[in-house]
């Protein structure tokens, strides 16, 4: 099933056209990754699906993209909802300079959503999804920027957990973390699928190849090849895109 | 400009560099064999099994360079696939220098009693088995799977002289009962090199899978069956 479908999607920085015809269906609970080198349009593309890229000046976009058949660039969406809908995780863990809990809890509670459940329950329920809960589950109370970059890193997932998204977006989470600190979020993507739709943008073709079930490949602002991820990285249809994964480009 | 995969690719190179090496041992050590049977030379049948065990480390060496450029360089797509195909193709060829061994043993069997006939038949499908392992190597090296596919096309010429060494044993043994035994042996010696054209087939496959990442049954052993041709 599809849960985003994007149709001949354009955008641009000024006058410079960052993104061109980009078509595509991102399928519900599977991971897709977006590959392609720097300056590619992978993270532009990533943002225009929960219209991050509204807070840039200057910026225009064409085409559609919707949500569960709804279009989100629609003038009665609201943006704010939008987003608790479609949640992103950073490249560089982010945790607000709070408490473990008040991380957690800071989406929660600006939405209101406290007013419906325990926000204890709530906190406890994110970090247990987000695979932190056994590491911090005495330490609430103490400053997440205490926490290892890892740690940092899945506490930023359990604070887009809380507001209970449908998608999870990631641009590179992985790029300053260690490798075990690495492997440890590509489990726990594998484990959330479950449960949410996941696009991730990532420089390590590794990464794509090991953790997503499909891969979109840019180049200059175009989607080039987009297929299950064992085709992209044994037989791809695209001489460009065989070129990529083999290192050959880019 | 800087070459981004340099590493990988010397060390793809090295290993194509090694599987022909290991491809000229081959080709020689079944050739020797046929002259060790035809001239009936124990000392060049005992070599070419001797030198067996130089061709099987060489395989055992290609194979853990193999490994270590999977381990070690990631290599994806083509990479991988001629990667892949080497593993296979040093296994089938370290399977044809058994083979050769193997009529090498047939030949110091045979070398105190005088040949049953003089051989024909049998050095040209050495000849043929040779020739399709080195056109089978070259396609390797050009990336060519039309010429892989056409190595695995003359298999059926192999397999005709087989069927024809056979029924000719088979007259001579039927004419005189003390020739069955000379004649076993010359259809087990036919029956090495039928295996080893087999063996090559094997390796244009993985010379069409390499390039065409597709997996392609070569070999029309199948409908020769059907024919009630041979066994």
């Amino acid at each position: 099933m599809n849960k985003i479908k994007v149709s001949h999607l354009n955008f641009y920085y000024g006058a410079a056209r960052a993104l061109s015809d980009i078509s595509i269906q991102v399928q519900s609970h599977k991971i897709t990754a977006l590959i392609g080198p720097s300056g590619c349009g992978k993270s532009t593309f990533l943002r225009c699906l929960n219209r991050m890229n509204d807070t840039i000046e200057g910026t225009r976009i064409e085409g559609q993209i919707l949500l569960d058949g709804e279009d989100i660039y629609a003038p009665t969406v609201d943006v704010v909802e939008l987003r608790q809908r479609v949640g992103l995780v950073f490249q560089k863990p982010n945790p607000f300079p709070q408490s473990i809990f008040d991380n957690v809890a800071f989406g929660p509670r600006v939405l209101g959503l406290h007013h419906h459940r325990n926000l204890d329950e709530i906190v406890t329920e994110s970090l247990q999804r987000a695979g932190l809960w056994d590491e911090v589950q005495d330490h609430l109370q103490e400053p997440a920027l205490g926490l290892s970059l890892g740690q940092q890193q899945r506490l930023c997932i359990a604070r887009t957990l809380a507001v209970e998204p449908e998608v999870i977006l990631m641009d590179e989470p992985c790029s300053a973390l260690d490798p075990i600190a690495t492997l440890k979020i590509e489990a726990l993507m594998q484990h959330l699928k479950t449960d949410y739709t996941i696009i991730i943008v990532t420089h390590n073709m590794q990464q794509a190849a090991r953790a997503s079930d499909l891969t979109g490949f840019f180049w200059l602002g175009e989607l080039v090849e987009f297929d299950e991820t064992e085709k992209i990285f044994t037989l791809p249809a695209q001489s460009l895109t065989e070129e990529y994964v083999r290192g050959r480009v880019g | 400009m800087l070459k981004t995969r340099g590493r990988l690719d010397q060390e793809l190179a090295q290993i194509q560099e090694e599987i022909l090496r290991l491809g000229d041992m081959v080709e020689q050590a079944i050739q020797q064999s046929i002259q060790a049977l035809k001239k009936r030379d124990v000392a060049l049948a005992r070599q070419i099994i001797h030198q067996d065990q130089d061709i099987n480390a060489l395989r055992y060496t290609i194979e853990e360079q193999c490994l270590t450029v999977i381990a070690t360089q990631q290599p994806v797509a083509i990479d991988l696939r001629t990667i892949i195909a080497a593993i296979h193709i040093v296994t089938e060829m370290e399977r044809m220098a058994d083979h050769a061994a193997g009529i090498a043993q047939l030949a110091i069997r045979m070398a105190d009693e005088p040949l049953l006939k003089p051989l024909l038949d049998v050095p040209r499908m050495a000849n043929i088995a040779c020739e399709m392992l080195h056109a089978s190597l070259d396609a390797f090296l050009a990336r060519d799977p039309d010429a892989a596919r056409a190595v695995a096309d003359r298999d059926d010429e192999i397999d005709q002289l087989d069927d024809q060494v056979f029924r000719e044993l088979l007259t001579y043994m039927l004419q005189d009962p003390r020739s069955i035994n000379r004649a076993t042996f010359l259809l087990w010696v036919a029956h090495n090199l039928e295996r080893i054209g087999d063996r090559v087939t094997n390796v244009s496959e993985r010379v069409v899978f390499m390039i065409t990442g597709k997996l392609e049954e070569l070999d029309d052993r199948d409908s020769r069956y059907e024919n009630g041709a041979s066994f």
